[in-house]
């Protein structure tokens, strides 16, 4: 264990001077570009002559050694061979820089020859005290700073997601996933072969950070289960903590051997520290981010019984399948809620228990208003999930935007005011781009959608099973 | 024969498999209930043990040596006299002399036959990743065809021992199906809180099985224990 690590993580994810090792034109300088937005102050280290042009072109300050920068180093980023990185590393340590994280690979993830120097590597690295995120990853994704691992990943905006991944690529696909569904990464970290600092110190520091409301891992293996254990055990009662984890069956478990040298338990065992610690398991990046979504946006609730809105009878009988495969309930609405109905409700082919089939009259804000407020108000209720037609409303949408805009806001107060759980599913059909339009409309204003009933129904139960596994006694 | 002395003659016969007599024993003092089971030496011990105990018995061979003992005919179950019992100790003497005349034997273990009941398993083994795990199963097609097991990471709370016997799939066997009466599953709870309680404590348990348990309307007990210790004893 790294000494005072909470601080020192502090000081990698908020750097003011950021050093950026052996980025060369052969690799599209791609480390200095991903930091061109740094908001703090950017130096390369570079010693070949041929390399510097390009540097200097971008306007980065280039020295030839870690030792020539005139102030305090924060953050390193090491982007050299494996042979020459040990020289590196105690040019960080006489430094004293915050952190390093190296991209290198050619570790335990290849050879025995490997293995041997990611060992001398780690016990360096550890008695110097100095974090290192280590050999084989992509290292840390601070948007707000600037501060990225990848030019495809945005910058300038923060949120309340955190993002611990074994995997850059992965790292990359949730946050900038994420960020296509509304919601934005306050930290992420790509720790690669896990040398030195592993899962459970990431888990640990993010589970404190009081910016990150909600956690999504990518694993494929830890070193110590017990620390890892005990730490998901502390972490997942105060936030959502999702884990996706790579390597589940024989052949994904050599490849992630391969991948990031790591040894595989099995699914059953994977499954049982979830359960015990009230994770929340992930299969696929849909189901992080599906189920991020509905940790973020969702109220909170331990209730299974749940409304449904839908656009036409064949959808309502859908979607009753959906929510009832994962055991959710549908129930009959009280008598006051169907007396109240019947004085409204247009009933042409559509019926109104539950689900309330609307056959495509969603044509008012009241008529929204009305049906989402006898849901609110119905005590056989704890969750209301509403489909919405795309193609219909879409055509609308372009032809009274203010009718649009005006049930955007509806739906955006009610999913505030309202104490219960509320969330949309977007079934695109043929019409995936105008999908994609009300999706992010509605998901830049906090409410979760998902493109099917199963991914709503399914979402929703790791809402309620997360709530539930929290609020059991001991 | 208390916890420490089981595990001090172990090591000092640089033993890392437990006879049955040593793992009740050690169970036993875990607080785990499990079936009164005593180690005769000669065919006289044997009668005298089974009369003392009340028929009908069972024997088995003890030895560090034989994992199987009923592949080699070192078992003899539902003894109900005391010339039943001798003649059983002197075939299963002999069936271990005919196939395994290297093994030490330290003679055979006689115990009460238990009342019938719902066979569940419970069991411990250790992940690379994570330590110790604790099983639960229903026994027989239910873990050996079905796999209808559950795992918990050591160390459990009452909650997990709860939540991981719901979760099996043969769950209302438990309840009680066709008429019969619902198990006392407070009791498998405490059984699984123990094994867990005892993996904590002697991080040397490598292995341990309990199969099959016999569970009650009032309480559970182990009839069959197995026990593997670490060859070298983790740090």
């Amino acid at each position: 264990m790294i000494p005072d690590l909470t601080h020192k993580l502090d000081r990698v994810f908020n750097p003011k001077v950021i050093a950026v090792i052996g980025d060369k034109k052969a690799n599209g300088y791609s480390w200095l570009k991903s930091l061109a937005h740094f908001t703090g102050k950017l130096y390369s280290v570079q010693i070949d002559e041929n390399e510097m042009p390009g540097i200097v072109e971008m306007g980065v300050t280039n020295v030839k050694s870690l030792m020539d920068i005139p102030e305090p180093v924060d953050f390193v980023v090491c982007a050299v061979p494996r042979k020459v990185l040990p020289r590196v590393l105690e040019d960080c340590i006489r430094k004293e820089v915050g952190g390093v994280t190296a991209f290198t690979s050619g570790f335990a993830e290849t050879d025995e020859e490997g293995k041997r120097m990611q060992q001398q590597i780690a016990e360096r690295a550890n008695a110097a005290g100095l974090p290192l995120i280590d050999p084989n990853c992509m290292g840390i994704f601070r948007p707000k700073l600037g501060i990225r691992h990848g030019v495809d990943q945005y910058y300038g905006e923060t949120g309340p997601v955190g993002v611990i991944a074994q995997s850059g690529g992965q790292a990359t696909f949730i946050t900038t996933g994420a960020r296509a569904n509304g919601l934005r990464t306050s930290k992420s970290v790509s720790f690669g072969n896990a040398a030195v600092l592993e899962a459970a110190d990431f888990l640990e520091y993010l589970g404190q950070d009081e910016e990150t409301r909600a956690i999504a891992m990518y694993i494929e293996g830890v070193r110590d289960g017990r620390r890892f254990f005990r730490t998901l055990r502390q972490v997942a009662p105060r936030k959502p903590v999702i884990i996706w984890r790579g390597g589940q069956t024989e052949d994904g478990a050599r490849a992630a051997r391969s991948h990031t040298g790591s040894l595989a338990s099995s699914m059953a065992i994977w499954d049982a520290v979830a359960r015990q610690c009230g994770a929340i398991r992930a299969d696929t990046l849909d189901d992080v981010l599906d189920y991020l979504k509905a940790m973020v946006f969702i109220k909170p609730s331990t209730g299974d019984r749940v409304g449904l809105i839908s656009m036409s009878g064949g959808q309502a009988v859908v979607t009753a399948d959906a929510f009832a495969r994962v055991g959710l309930r549908v129930p009959a609405l009280t008598e006051r809620s169907y007396a109240e109905l019947a004085s409204f409700f247009n009933v042409i082919g559509g019926s109104y228990r539950n689900p309330l089939d609307v056959s495509w009259n969603f044509n008012s804000t009241d008529l929204a208003q009305r049906l989402l407020g006898i849901l609110q108000a119905d005590e056989n209720i704890d969750a209301v999930s509403m489909e919405f037609g795309v193609g219909a409303m879409q055509r609308r949408w372009r032809r009274d935007p203010a009718f649009a805009e005006g049930l955007l806001n509806y739906l955006v107060r009610y999913k505030e005011e309202s104490p219960k759980p509320f969330f949309i599913t977007l079934f695109p059909g043929k019409w995936e781009a105008e999908a994609l339009e009300i999706r992010e409309k509605l998901q830049e204003r906090g409410i979760a959608t998902y493109p099917s009933f199963q991914r709503s129904a399914n979402a929703y139960r790791r809402l309620v099973d997360y709530y539930r596994a929290h609020a059991r006694e001991a | 024969m208390s916890q420490a002395s089981v595990l001090a003659a172990a090591r000092s016969e640089k033993r890392t498999l437990l006879t049955e007599v040593e793992s009740k024993a050690l169970l036993k003092e875990a607080g785990v209930p499990v079936v009164d089971t005593r180690l005769a030496r000669t065919r006289e011990e044997a009668a005298a043990i089974a009369k003392e105990i009340g028929y009908p018995v069972a024997l088995k061979v003890v030895s560090p040596d034989i994992a199987h003992k009923s592949d080699i005919g070192g078992v003899k179950l539902g003894l109900r006299t005391e010339k039943q019992t001798a003649k059983a100790f002197d075939d299963i003497m002999k069936a271990v002399q005919a196939r395994q005349p290297n093994a030490r034997v330290h003679g055979v273990a006689v115990q009460k036959m238990a009342r019938p009941g719902v066979e569940v398993i419970v069991g411990l083994s250790k992940d690379a990743q994570f330590g110790p795990v604790v099983m639960f199963g229903l026994g027989g097609i239910f873990v050996e065809v079905l796999k209808d097991v559950s795992f918990r990471i050591v160390p459990l709370l009452r909650r997990d021992a709860r939540e991981m016997i719901r979760e099996i799939k043969g769950f209302p066997v438990l309840q009680g199906i066709r008429g019969q009466e619902a198990v006392d599953i407070a009791a498998l709870e405490d059984i699984l809180l123990k094994v867990s309680e005892l993996a904590e404590r002697h991080p040397e348990i490598k292995e341990l099985d309990l199969n099959p348990i016999l569970a009650y309307k009032d309480g559970a007990v182990a009839v069959d224990a197995r026990v593997v210790l670490e060859g070298e004893t983790p740090s």
